[in-house]
C-alpha cells in the first residue's frame, strides 16, 4: 500500500514544476532590443516598410494621387476619383489605409527614437544618427499627412500609447517637421550609408519642399541651393524616350539625380513595386504581373494635346485600346517585363530626385525675389535640356528658353508646366497644384471638371474618429464628410 | 458511480445484477480475478462459458485447495477459496447464511470436497460452471420434485449457444431451477402454473406461458442498452441513468449513415443544441461546430475534442473515419465540462473508438459508391440576354452599344461556364474492420479507405486510415491498454473561392460572359480580363484554375494512447495514461506560366504539430448497504503543444515540369519562412459523486488549470462546477404510476472557461521582416499591430436545468433541458485608433449570454413486425451580448468586393451575436438608382446625409431554432430511414449576388431575375435598379435574405438478405443499401445552398456570409455491408 501511494504521489509531483509554464518563444522581444547598431537599423527599416507596402506609397497612394492630375483618368474603381467629388466609400477605405500606413510608420519611428537612447551598445553618435533617420522619416511621413488632411493628431515617442489624443492644427504639424528635418539635417552623414537611406542632403532636400509648400520661399530657395552647390548631384543624360529606363528602369540601382527614394527590388515575395500593376495593361507584357491598367489619358487631353512631340518624355506615352477608344494612351515610364508577380517590379519610386531640386530651386527664387533670375532659369533649362535629349549642362539655344520672355507670373507658370511634365506619376502633381492654389483654374481648363472642395482633403478616417475620443467626429471631421 | 471509461461494461453488469437481486443476488468478490470476466461484454462472457467448459471440471478436478480456519465464517472461506484459486462465487445472501461459524480443516483437496465439507448438513447446494461457482438452496431444487407437472426445456441466447446458470422461475413464486451447463432445465410444476419466468444477468427477462405445453426452447434477449446504457463522460463513465448533467450521445450507426469525411457532419442534426455549419462544400472541407450558441469573440467557438482521453488539438477531427466510431457523447452543461476546465467553455465531444470483444473474431466489411451533382445551378443570362443587358447599361451609360443588333441576333444560349466547371463527381468509403481476442487480450483493427471527388473539377479529397486497438490483462492488478490511429489525408483543392468580380474560380463560374467560350480558336485559354473592354480586369477564366493550378495539401495524422492500470485493492484504480498527436502537414502550391499573367509561381510549406500528454488519475468506487454509494477521481495531467513551420517560394520557372520541387530554380525565390510556438498547460483535477438510495444523486468537480498562455499571476484558472439530479421514479409515490416508466430531474451550475488567446499574446514580441535598400534585402524588426495586454482567463458560467420523461414502458421519452451561459472577462479585441500605430489590443472585457431550451424525443411508434421508431429534437437558443469595452461596437465580417465594401456583421450591447449591420434601401431615385433610409446623423435626427449614422440591424444569422428528425421504418427485411434536418430563422447576407445582380460595370454575367426585372423608367417598381456603370450601391438588406431551410439529409433504404435462410452460413450477415444526401431542400434562399459559411472558422463571430462558396452537392449512393 506505501509503495502504491509513494507512486502515485511522485506521478503528481513529477510536473509541479512552475517553469513549465513559462513561456520562451524563439522570438525577439522589446524589452531587450535596439541595445546594437544592427538591431536599431533592423528596427529603422521598420519605419520604412508601411510606407512601402502595395497598400500606401508602394502602390494605391500613386495611383490615387495621380488620378488627380490634369493630365489623367482614373478607371474602374479609381474613376470617380478624376471627377475631383471627393471620395466614396472605397476610395475612402484607401485613404484610410494610408492613414493607418504612416501612422504606423511614425510608431516605427517613435520606437526608434525613445528606445536608441537607451541603447546598451550604441555610442553617442550612433544615437545620435540613428534618430536623426528616424526623424528624417518621421518628419516625412507627416508632410505626407498634413498635405492630404490637414492637420492630423501628433504622436511622437513621449505620447506614442496614449489613445485619446486630439487633432491637431496644421501649423504644429509643420513645427513638429521642421524640428524633426532640422535635427536630421544636422545629424544625417554626408553620403547616405545605402542607396534609399536619406542623407544630410536628403534632409535638405526635403526640407526646402516644406517650406515650399508653405509659401517660404526664400527658405525653399536657400536650402535647395545648398543641395544644388553640394555638387554631389546630377542629371542622368538621355538621347531617347527608351533611356529614361536609365534613371527609372528595373535594374537600376541608384543614380546620380537620386535624392531620396523608396527603393524595390524583384528579389522575394511582394517587396517590389506593385505601382506598376496599375499603370500597366495585361497585353503589353510591359509588366510581368499583368496589370490593372487603371490609370491612362487620351491624346486629346489639353495638356497631351498641347504637349511637344519632340519632348522625349511625350514618347513615355503610347497608344493602347483599352476598349475606351482609339484615342487611348498609356504610359510606359514605370515598366518591368520581367517581374515575377503582381508585387514584383524592380522599379524604385522617386520621391526627390535632382530635377526636383532643380526646379523647386527656379520657382522659390523667382518666387521670393519677385523676378525671374538667370540662375533660376538655367535650372530650369538643365531639366528642359535634358528632356530633348541634350547635355543638361550646355546651353542650347534650339530648346532653352529665354529669360526675356518672362515675368514673374508666366515664369512660374512655365516652372509649373515643366514639372508637370517631368514628374508625371511620381505623386507630385496633386500637391503642386494645391500648393500653388491654382488646382481649380488648373483642372478645369484641361479636363473641364469642377473640383469640389471636399476633394482638397481626405477624410480623417473613421478607425480614428471612432476609438479616438479626443476627436469630435463632426466638428473635427474635414469638410464634405 | 465515478469508475474508468474502460469500465463501461462493468458498470452494466454491476446494474443488471441489481435488477436480479430478488433473484439470485450474486456478491461479487476479489476485485482482480473478477476483473477477468467482468471486463467482458455478458453474451461473450456466455459464449466463453460454454466453449470452456470442457476445461471447467478440469480446473475444478486440478485445483487443489489448503483449508485450514478455525470459527471463521462460510465468508472467510470463500474468500480463502478465491484467493487460491480463480473461482468465484456467486450467491444470494439472503438465501445462503455466509456469516455462520465452521471450522474447516482440509489439504490439498478439490473444491468439490470442500464445498460439500462446508455445507454439509446445511440446505445449500453448489454447481460449479467454469470457475463460477453457484450457492443455492436446497429448496429451489426439492421444491422441483414436488407434486405437479413435469416441463423442461432449454435456454439459449440470440445465437443460439446454451446459457447454463439461467434461473427459470415460477412466476409469483421463488420455485425454480438453475439451467445446467449446456443450458437445459426441467422441473416439476404446480398443475395450475400459468407461466415460467426465465431470466440471466444481462439478459431480457422473459415469461413463457405453459398453456399445455412441457417442452419450451427459451431464447434470450441480451438486455437492450436504453436506461442501463453506459456513456462516456470526462474522466470516466456513467450509467445513462445515473448521469446528472447534460450529455447527449450518439451511437455508431447514426454517425455511419451516409458517407462523409468529418464526424461532425455525420452529426448535424442528430444531438440538440448542436449546429454544425458546412463552411464550404469542397471535398474534406471544415466545418464549424457551435454547441449552445457562440461565446467567445476572440477565442475559438469550436468544441473541445476528446478522443479516446486525448483531447486534440485540431479544430475539426478528421483523423478518424466514420467507421471507427463507436459513439460519441456531446457534454454539454457546466456538470459535464467543468471537468475539463480551461477547454469546457463551447461543450466537450468525447469520441470512443470502437473495442475488441472475447469471442469469435469478427469480420466486417462495409463499401459504399455515391455520385454527388450540384444541388442546383444557378439560373444565369444566356447570350443574347447578356449582349442585350450590356447594350442597355451602355445606352443608359450615353455609351455606343457593345453589341451590334447583327451580333445579338447571332447569339443563342451561348456557352454554361457552370455545366464546365460542375462535374458529377464520385464519393466512395470502404472499410474493413476485424475485432475479436480472449479473456485477457482483446484487439479491433480497422482500415478505411475515403475518397471523394469534388463537383468543381480537379478537387478531391482521401482519406486513408488504419486504426488498432489492444487491451490485455497482464495480471490480477495490471491492465494494459494501447490505441493507435495512423491517418493519411490528401487533397487537391479547387477553392478559389470569395474574390471580386470573377476573381476567384467560383466567382468566375457565373461571371463569365455566356458569349465566350473558355478556349480561343488556336486552342489556348481565353483571356477574359480583355475580352470585352467593357469587362472587369480581374476576372480570370475558370479554366485557369482548373487546369493550370495545383494546390495540394497533405496531412499525416498519428494518435496514439496507451495506458496502465493499477488495481491494488477493490473499488481503487491507478490510470496512467499517456498520449501523443502529431500531425505533419505538407502544402503544394504551383501556378503554371500558362495560368493568366503568370511567370510559373511556387510554394511548398510544411508544418508539424505535436502534442504530448500525461494524466494521472486516480479513481475509487463504494457502495455501503446499497444505499450509499460514492465515487471519486482525482488526477494530474500535463499536455504541451508544439507548432514548428518551413516554408519556402519561388516566382519566375522556366518549365512548369519542377513545379513546386526545384523552389532554387526560381527566377525569383522567395524569402523563407519559419515559425515555432509551444504552450503548456498543466492541470488538476478532482470530481466526487454521491448518491443515496439510487434515487438523489449529488455530482461536484473541480479543474484548476494552469496555462503558460496567460500573464504572470494570472497562469491558473479554477473551475468548479455542482450537480443534482433526483431519480423521482425511484420513489415510492411514483412506483403504482404505470403510464410514467421513467423521470428523473438533473440540475447543475458550474464555470469553464476559454484559453480564447494564442501563445505569447501577453509578450512584447518583435516580427521580422524585409525592406530593400540598394537593390538587396534588409531586415526589419518591429512590433506588430497587436498592443500585448496582461490577459486573464475568459470564463463560462452555465446553469442547467433539465428532466428525462418516459412514459408507457419507455416507448416515448422526451428530454429536456433549459440552461443560461455567462461569459465573462470576455477575452476583446480592443480597436485602437489607427494613429497609434498599434490597431487593436485585446483585453479581459465584455461579457456574453446565452440561454436556450432543447429538446429531444425518442418514440418507438410502432412494434411488432412493422417497426417505427422516430427521434426529434429542437432547440432554441437566444445569444445576447450584454457587456462590450467601453460599450464600442464591434464590427466583424467583411465584405470586400471593390463595389461594395463594409463590414457585414455587429457585436452591439444588447444585440445578439454578430448581427448584420447596414443600410436599409428605400427604393429608387429618379433615374433608378437605388437610395437608402436617411435614419440618423451625429446628433441623432435624421440629417438628409447617408452616411455610417444611418446604419442599422437589418439581419440576424442566428436560428430561430434548429431541428432534426430521424424516422426509422422496418418491415421483416427492409429498413427505411429518413432523416430530415432544418434551421429556421436565419439570415443570410448573400455576397456573392453583389457581382452578379447588381455591379452592372464590368461585364458579370447576371441572374435572369436581373434581366427580367430591373428598373426602366417604364418599370420604376422593379427588383433590381437601373442597369448603368455609374451605380454606387451601399451593404443594405437588399443583400439579407431568409436562410431558412428544411433538408432531406438522407434517406435510405436498405434490405438483409436472409443468409441463414440461403444457405450462405459464413456470413454474419449481408445488407446492400441504397441511399440518397440532400435530395430535398426547402428553401427561399436565391443562391447555391443556404448551408454556408463563407467565413466560418473556429472563432469567427461573423456568420452567415456567403461569398462564392464551394456549393454543396446532393449524392446518390449504392452501398453494402457484409459480416463474417
Amino acid at each position: 500500500m506505501k509503495k502504491i501511494l509513494y507512486v502515485i504521489l511522485a506521478s503528481f509531483i513529477l510536473f509541479s514544476c512552475k517553469d513549465a509554464l513559462v513561456e520562451s518563444p524563439k522570438s525577439l522581444a522589446v524589452e531587450t532590443f535596439y541595445n546594437t547598431p544592427a538591431e536599431v537599423e533592423a528596427a529603422i527599416a521598420a519605419i520604412y516598410s508601411p510606407l512601402r507596402d502595395g497598400g500606401c506609397m508602394g502602390g494605391l497612394y500613386p495611383t490615387q494621387i495621380e488620378c488627380y492630375t490634369d493630365y489623367g483618368y482614373g478607371r474602374g474603381s479609381h474613376a470617380m476619383l478624376s471627377n475631383f467629388q471627393g471620395l466614396d466609400g472605397t476610395n475612402q477605405t484607401k485613404t484610410d489605409g494610408f492613414w493607418g500606413y504612416f501612422y504606423l510608420s511614425i510608431r516605427n519611428a517613435n520606437i526608434v527614437i525613445g528606445n536608441t537612447p537607451k541603447g546598451t551598445k550604441l555610442t553617442p553618435a550612433d544615437t545620435c544618427k540613428y534618430i536623426a533617420e528616424a526623424k528624417f522619416l518621421r518628419a516625412f511621413a507627416y508632410f505626407t499627412l498634413v498635405r492630404n488632411w490637414g492637420g492630423v493628431p501628433i504622436r511622437t515617442e513621449k505620447n506614442m500609447t496614449v489613445q485619446n489624443i486630439k487633432r491637431n492644427a496644421a501649423e504644429e504639424v509643420y513645427q513638429l517637421i521642421y524640428s524633426d528635418l532640422q535635427f536630421a539635417e544636422a545629424n544625417l552623414p554626408d553620403n547616405a550609408p545605402l542607396a534609399g537611406k536619406p542623407s544630410k542632403w536628403s534632409a535638405k532636400t526635403l526640407l526646402a519642399d516644406v517650406y515650399f509648400s508653405q509659401g517660404k520661399n526664400a527658405e525653399a530657395r536657400d536650402k535647395a541651393k545648398e543641395v544644388i552647390l553640394s555638387n554631389k548631384y546630377s542629371l542622368v543624360p538621355v538621347t531617347t524616350a527608351d533611356d529614361y529606363s536609365k534613371i527609372f528602369g528595373p535594374e537600376v540601382i541608384t543614380t546620380t539625380e537620386e535624392i531620396f527614394y523608396l527603393k524595390f527590388s524583384r528579389l522575394g515575395n511582394y517587396l517590389g513595386f506593385s505601382y506598376l500593376m496599375y499603370l500597366n495593361h495585361p497585353g503589353t507584357k510591359y509588366y510581368g504581373g499583368g496589370g490593372y491598367y487603371t490609370i491612362y489619358s487620351t491624346t486629346d487631353n489639353s495638356v497631351i494635346a498641347g504637349w511637344d512631340k519632340k519632348d522625349l518624355r511625350y514618347s513615355l506615352w503610347y497608344s493602347y485600346n483599352i476598349g475606351l477608344g482609339a484615342n487611348t494612351i498609356l504610359t510606359k515610364k514605370f515598366v518591368d517585363p520581367l517581374a515575377p508577380n503582381a508585387g514584383g517590379g524592380g522599379n524604385d519610386f522617386p520621391l526627390y530626385r535632382y530635377g526636383d531640386v532643380l526646379l523647386m530651386y527656379a520657382e522659390a527664387d523667382c518666387r521670393a525675389s519677385g523676378v525671374p533670375s538667370a540662375d533660376a532659369l538655367e535650372k530650369l533649362n538643365m531639366v528642359h535640356r535634358r528632356a530633348y535629349g541634350k547635355n543638361p549642362i550646355l546651353p542650347d539655344t534650339s530648346v532653352d528658353f529665354r529669360l526675356s520672355d518672362y515675368n514673374k507670373d508666366s515664369f512660374n507658370d512655365l516652372v509649373l508646366k515643366e514639372r508637370g511634365f517631368e514628374t508625371q506619376f511620381e505623386g507630385k502633381r496633386w500637391l503642386d497644384l494645391k500648393r500653388t492654389g491654382k488646382v481649380k483654374a488648373i483642372i478645369l481648363a484641361a479636363t473641364g471638371k469642377v473640383v469640389a472642395d471636399k476633394h482638397l482633403l481626405w477624410p480623417i478616417p473613421v478607425s480614428e474618429l471612432n476609438y479616438n475620443s479626443a476627436i469630435d467626429p463632426t466638428k473635427d471631421q474635414n469638410p464634405g464628410y | 458511480m465515478l469508475p474508468d471509461k474502460s469500465d463501461a461494461q462493468k458498470i452494466q453488469k454491476t446494474k443488471s445484477f441489481k435488477s436480479m437481486k430478488n433473484l439470485i443476488h450474486l456478491y461479487r468478490r476479489k476485485p482482480a480475478k473478477q476483473k477477468i470476466l467482468l471486463t467482458m461484454r455478458l453474451t461473450l462472457f456466455l459464449l466463453v462459458i460454454s466453449v470452456f467448459s470442457a476445461f471447467s471440471n478440469t480446473y475444478a478436478q486440478k485445483t487443489k485447495l489448503d483449508i485450514n480456519v478455525q470459527n471463521s465464517t462460510v465468508k472467510d472461506v470463500l474468500n480463502e477459496i478465491e484467493t487460491q484459486s480463480e473461482f468465484f462465487f456467486m450467491y444470494n445472501n439472503k438465501q445462503v447464511d455466509v456469516e455462520r461459524i465452521v471450522n474447516l480443516d482440509a489439504k490439498s483437496t478439490t473444491v468439490d470436497v470442500v464445498l460439500e465439507k462446508l455445507f454439509a448438513g446445511t440446505n445449500v447446494n453448489f454447481k460449479v460452471v467454469n470457475r463460477q461457482i453457484l450457492l443455492f438452496p436446497n429448496n429451489l431444487i426439492n421444491l422441483a420434485e414436488q407434486q405437479g407437472k413435469k416441463v423442461s426445456g432449454k435456454v439459449t441466447d440470440q445465437s443460439g449457444v446454451a446459457i447454463p446458470g439461467a434461473a427459470v422461475v415460477v412466476k409469483g413464486t421463488t420455485t425454480g431451477v438453475s439451467t445446467d451447463n449446456d443450458g437445459s432445465f426441467s422441473l416439476v410444476i404446480p398443475t395450475d402454473t400459468k407461466a415460467l419466468v426465465i431470466s440471466f444477468v444481462g439478459m431480457k427477462s422473459q415469461e413463457v406461458v405453459i398453456a399445455g405445453k412441457t417442452t419450451f426452447n427459451v431464447v434470450l434477449e441480451e438486455e437492450t442498452i436504453g436506461l442501463e446504457e453506459v456513456v462516456a463522460i470526462g474522466y470516466g463513465t456513467v450509467k445513462k441513468s445515473d448521469l446528472t448533467g447534460s450529455v447527449t450521445s450518439v451511437k455508431s450507426n447514426e454517425i455511419k449513415a451516409f458517407a462523409s469525411s468529418n464526424v461532425m457532419q455525420s452529426l448535424s442534426g442528430r444531438a440538440p443544441g448542436v449546429q454544425v455549419s458546412q463552411n464550404t462544400g469542397a471535398p474534406g472541407g471544415s466545418v464549424s461546430v457551435r454547441i449552445r450558441g457562440t461565446n467567445s469573440i476572440q477565442g475559438s467557438n469550436e468544441p473541445l475534442y476528446v478522443i479516446d482521453g486525448f483531447p486534440f488539438t485540431g479544430s475539426n477531427p478528421t483523423v478518424l473515419s466514420n467507421s471507427d466510431i463507436e459513439s460519441v457523447e456531446i457534454l454539454k452543461d457546466a456538470s459535464a465540462t467543468a471537468i475539463y476546465g480551461s477547454r469546457g467553455a463551447n461543450g466537450v465531444v468525447l469520441i470512443t473508438t470502437k473495442r475488441g470483444k472475447a469471442g469469435k473474431t469478427t469480420v466486417d466489411f462495409e463499401s459504399s459508391y455515391g455520385v454527388q451533382t450540384l444541388r442546383k445551378k444557378l439560373n444565369m443570362m444566356n447570350a443574347k440576354e447578356y449582349a442585350t443587358f450590356y447594350n442597355e447599361q451602355a445606352a443608359n451609360d450615353k455609351l455606343a452599344p457593345y453589341f451590334t443588333q447583327d451580333q445579338i441576333n447571332g447569339f443563342g444560349n451561348g456557352y454554361d461556364w457552370q455545366n464546365m466547371v460542375f462535374v458529377a463527381a464520385p464519393i466512395s468509403n470502404t472499410t474493413l474492420s476485424i475485432n475479436g481476442g480472449n479473456e485477457k487480450t482483446k484487439f479491433s483493427v480497422s482500415g478505411t479507405l475515403f475518397d471523394q471527388q469534388g463537383i468543381i473539377k480537379g478537387s478531391n479529397y482521401k482519406k486513408y486510415s488504419l486504426r488498432a486497438y489492444f487491451s490485455t490483462d497482464i495480471n490480477e492488478m495490471l491492465s494494459f491498454e494501447y490505441g493507435a490511429t495512423l491517418t493519411k489525408n490528401t487533397t487537391s483543392r479547387q477553392n478559389s473561392s470569395g474574390g471580386n468580380r470573377g476573381q476567384s474560380l467560383i466567382g468566375g463560374a457565373i461571371s463569365a460572359p455566356p458569349t465566350l467560350t473558355p478556349y480561343n480558336d488556336d486552342g489556348s485559354f481565353r483571356v477574359l480580363a480583355t475580352a470585352y473592354p467593357f469587362i472587369s480586369n480581374v476576372i480570370i477564366n475558370p479554366l485557369n484554375f482548373i487546369n493550370e493550378q495545383k494546390d495540394d495539401g497533405e496531412s499525416n495524422i498519428v494518435l496514439a494512447n496507451a495506458s496502465l492500470i493499477f488495481e491494488p485493492i477493490k473499488d481503487l484504480k491507478l490510470k496512467i495514461y499517456g498520449g501523443v498527436e502529431n500531425t505533419d502537414n505538407r502544402s503544394d502550391y504551383y501556378q503554371t506560366t500558362n495560368f493568366v499573367n503568370s511567370q510559373g509561381s511556387a510554394s511548398a510549406s510544411s508544418s508539424n504539430n505535436v502534442s504530448l500528454l500525461n494524466e494521472n488519475t486516480l479513481s475509487y468506487n463504494k457502495s455501503i448497504n446499497d444505499k450509499h454509494s460514492f465515487g471519486a477521481v482525482i488526477g494530474f495531467t500535463y499536455q504541451d503543444f508544439l507548432y514548428r513551420y518551413l516554408g519556402g517560394s519561388g516566382n519566375g520557372f522556366l518549365s512548369n515540369v519542377t513545379e513546386d520541387f526545384d523552389l532554387g530554380g526560381a527566377s525569383t525565390p522567395g524569402i523563407p519562412s519559419s515559425s515555432y510556438s509551444k504552450s503548456v498547460l498543466m492541470s488538476y483535477l478532482g470530481r466526487i459523486n454521491y448518491s443515496f438510495n439510487n434515487r438523489y444523486l449529488f455530482t461536484a468537480s473541480v479543474r484548476a488549470d494552469g496555462s503558460s498562455k496567460y500573464s504572470e499571476g494570472s497562469k491558473w484558472g479554477y473551475f468548479p462546477s455542482g450537480a443534482f439530479a433526483w431519480k423521482i421514479k425511484e420513489e415510492g409515490f411514483m412506483k403504482n404510476v404505470e403510464l410514467i416508466s421513467d423521470l428523473k430531474f438533473r440540475s447543475s451550475y458550474g464555470y469553464t472557461g476559454s484559453q480564447a488567446i494564442n501563445a505569447y499574446a501577453t509578450l512584447n514580441q518583435l516580427s521580422s521582416n524585409k525592406t530593400i535598400f540598394g537593390d538587396a534585402l534588409y531586415n526589419a524588426i518591429a512590433p506588430g499591430t497587436t498592443l500585448p495586454g496582461d490577459l486573464r482567463w475568459e470564463t463560462t458560467e452555465q446553469a442547467d436545468m433539465g428532466f428525462d420523461i418516459a412514459i408507457l414502458k419507455n416507448r416515448f421519452r422526451l428530454s429536456a433541458d433549459a440552461y443560461l451561459k455567462n461569459t465573462r472577462d470576455l477575452l476583446n479585441s480592443v480597436k485602437l485608433p489607427s494613429s497609434l500605430g498599434f490597431t487593436q489590443t485585446i483585453q479581459n472585457v465584455g461579457q456574453i449570454r446565452n440561454k436556450g431550451l432543447e429538446l429531444a424525443l425518442d418514440a418507438k411508434i410502432l412494434t411488432g413486425e412493422f417497426k417505427w421508431d422516430m427521434n426529434a429534437n429542437i432547440a432554441f437558443n437566444r445569444s445576447k451580448v450584454i457587456k462590450l469595452y467601453g460599450g464600442q461596437d464591434i464590427l466583424t465580417g467583411s465584405i470586400n468586393v471593390t463595389f461594395i465594401s463594409d463590414n457585414s456583421s455587429l457585436l452591439r450591447e444588447g444585440l445578439p451575436m454578430g448581427v448584420f449591420y447596414g443600410f436599409k434601401k428605400d427604393g429608387y431615385d429618379s433615374t433608378g438608382k437605388e437610395i437608402y433610409k436617411d435614419l440618423s446623423s451625429a446628433n441623432g435626427k435624421p440629417d438628409g446625409i447617408i452616411n455610417q449614422f444611418d446604419k442599422t440591424i437589418i439581419g440576424d444569422p442566428n436560428p430561430d431554432f434548429i431541428y432534426g428528425l430521424n424516422s426509422t421504418m422496418s418491415y421483416k427485411n427492409l429498413e427505411l430511414t429518413l432523416f430530415f434536418q432544418g434551421s429556421q430563422g436565419n439570415d443570410i447576407v448573400n455576397v456573392s449576388g453583389v457581382g452578379n445582380t447588381l455591379d452592372y460595370g464590368f461585364g458579370l454575367n447576371m441572374t435572369k431575375d436581373v434581366y427580367n426585372d430591373h428598373w426602366t423608367p417604364t418599370n420604376t417598381n422593379a427588383k433590381y435598379p437601373v442597369l448603368t456603370r455609374s451605380s454606387s450601391m451601399r451593404y443594405s438588406d437588399r443583400l439579407v435574405e431568409d436562410g431558412s431551410f428544411l433538408r432531406l439529409r438522407n434517406i435510405q433504404l436498405m434490405y438483409t438478405l436472409p443468409t441463414q435462410k440461403l444457405g450462405m452460413k459464413w456470413f454474419r450477415n449481408l445488407q446492400i443499401y441504397a441511399s440518397g444526401q440532400n435530395l430535398l431542400t426547402w428553401t427561399k434562399y436565391s443562391w447555391w445552398d443556404p448551408e454556408v459559411n463563407s467565413q466560418g472558422g473556429a472563432n469567427s463571430t461573423a456568420q452567415g456570409i456567403d461569398h462564392y462558396s464551394y456549393p454543396t452537392a446532393k449524392s446518390v449512393t449504392l452501398g453494402i455491408k457484409v459480416g463474417f
